[in-house]
């Protein structure tokens, strides 16, 4: 009778036990995971590689559906708007077909220069199209994972680039998708110049808190006595070796004075980072940039 | 059977997570779908269950949603889920306004619990303000209730058609 008073008792102690043994043992296992996390191939650990082939078929197959949806969506209200929006790029069209002429002539212009100053010349590099099947799902982080890996020819920190700019740069590749760390996380960083004054900084992530809906880059060592006005274009420097240069990543949306040798300036980013489906992912790196000039 | 429905529910919350990044991206991220499994775990199952749910799920948001550092919030989702696994097993927690007020402060200690440690592991992340928490929990709490209130209604009538 003693044993059937106190069986449920001991059973539960028991099952307390057991439970605190099992938090002891996560607790210990999580925490060597984390401090031990050596990054294998491709930015990636193993298990973190193992765990991505079994997760992104299902992701994919929840972007294309999501896709598919969409563009049946576009696909109606495109119709109904469809013969005015036709005038107005045809008209566009040959704005633009003139504007082509004139650029190719500048080109022609600039490379003939390039070549009569005996100047690096700079190159277009090679992109490759890939389609955005995740985006983050947690408040602190800003990140993609895109559907091209290793497989594609992606390649560990590629530049990514999407319509108005510099998107940001791949940390993870795995087989067959990677993930892009972008501008606005708050551990990117990106070597910068003032496209007008040539002063060179660097743009890193978010400026306020996580929830309060700005996408502003803060821009890092701007000199106090550096020429910076609102609305100069930023674009990359190349120095950091991963972007190349002359890439444009926005405009300068306010000038503070900071504290000490530093300026405090706010960017306003070129690409909209809200509305990412498609990315353009560099499939080789920038040339090395060159520190010094040869003084003639 | 168990272990078969929290996989179901991970997998489930794990695309559905992918979907709303799509749909509603600066809205998805403050909702968090494994919090919702790992306290209903907690408050059926008790906390071995929350604990072994919440280092699956939390592994999952690491990969596929997280930084640099994977396992951040699988710890983070094994001390969440032992907490309301042991509240689960102390107290009366079967009402559907207890069970909101506890998503609502597993989403909070969630959030806290994950920025101290990466504070800890001097991961850089974006934190959030005080209304950012609150929002995150609320929507939480008020989604999990939702969610919980038509799950047992429909394990109830499979009990007793």
């Amino acid at each position: 009778m003693a044993i059937g008073r106190t069986g449920p008792g001991v059973a539960r102690v028991i099952e307390g036990r057991k439970s605190r043994f099992l938090l002891g043992a996560l607790v210990l296992a999580h925490l060597v995971a984390i401090s031990r996390q050596v990054e294998g191939e491709g930015g990636v650990s193993l298990l973190e590689r193992g765990l991505w082939s079994v997760l992104i078929p299902p992701q994919r197959v929840v972007a294309s559906a999501i896709q598919g949806v969409k563009g049946v969506w576009t696909g109606y209200a495109g119709l109904r708007g469809a013969r005015d929006e036709n005038r107005r790029l045809q008209d566009r069209v040959r704005g633009l077909e003139t504007q082509l002429q004139a650029t190719q002539q500048q080109i022609g212009e600039a490379s003939r220069l390039r070549e009569v100053l005996e100047l690096r010349p700079i190159l277009p590099f090679p992109t490759m199209a890939a389609q955005v099947i995740a985006r983050e799902g947690v408040p602190w982080f800003r990140n993609l994972t895109i559907g091209k890996g290793q497989k594609d020819g992606v390649a560990l920190n590629a530049a990514v680039l999407g319509v108005g700019g510099v998107l940001g740069r791949v940390v993870a590749v795995g087989p067959t998708a990677a993930k892009v760390q972008l501008l606005l996380d708050r551990d990117c960083g990106v070597g910068v110049r003032i496209e007008r004054t040539r002063t060179t900084a660097v743009v890193s992530g978010q400026v306020a808190f996580s929830d309060s809906g700005t996408s502003e880059l803060l821009m890092k060592y701007v000199p106090v006595l550096a020429d910076v006005v609102v609305g100069d274009v930023v674009v990359t420097s190349g120095l950091d070796q991963i972007y190349p240069k002359g890439l444009v990543v926005g405009r300068v949306r306010s000038v503070g004075k900071g504290s000490g040798l530093f300026k405090e300036v706010a960017v306003q980013p070129s690409a909209n980072f809200e509305k990412i489906e498609e990315v353009m992912v560099a499939t080789s790196p920038p040339a090395p940039t060159v520190m010094t000039e040869s003084v003639r | 059977m168990r272990v078969f429905w929290t996989v179901l529910a991970l997998l489930v919350a794990f695309l559905l997570q992918s979907a709303l990044t799509h749909v509603v991206p600066q809205q998805a991220r403050m909702v968090d779908l494994f919090v919702l499994v790992l306290v209903y775990c907690g408050l059926v199952g008790g906390e071995t269950h929350a604990m072994l749910a919440g280092a699956a799920g939390g592994w999952v948001q690491d990969v596929q949603f997280g930084g640099g550092v994977v396992g951040l919030s699988g710890l983070t989702k094994v001390l969440v889920g032992f907490g309301v696994g042991l509240s689960g097993t102390r107290f009366q927690l079967t009402e559907p306004g207890a069970r909101v007020l506890v998503l609502f402060a597993a989403s909070l200690v969630d959030a806290l619990i994950f920025e101290r440690l990466a504070s800890a592991f001097d991961v850089r992340i974006e934190t959030l303000s005080l209304g950012g928490l609150l929002t995150r929990s609320t929507l939480n709490a008020a989604l999990g209730g939702v969610i919980f209130f038509y799950v047992d209604r429909h394990l109830a009538r499979r009990r007793h058609p």
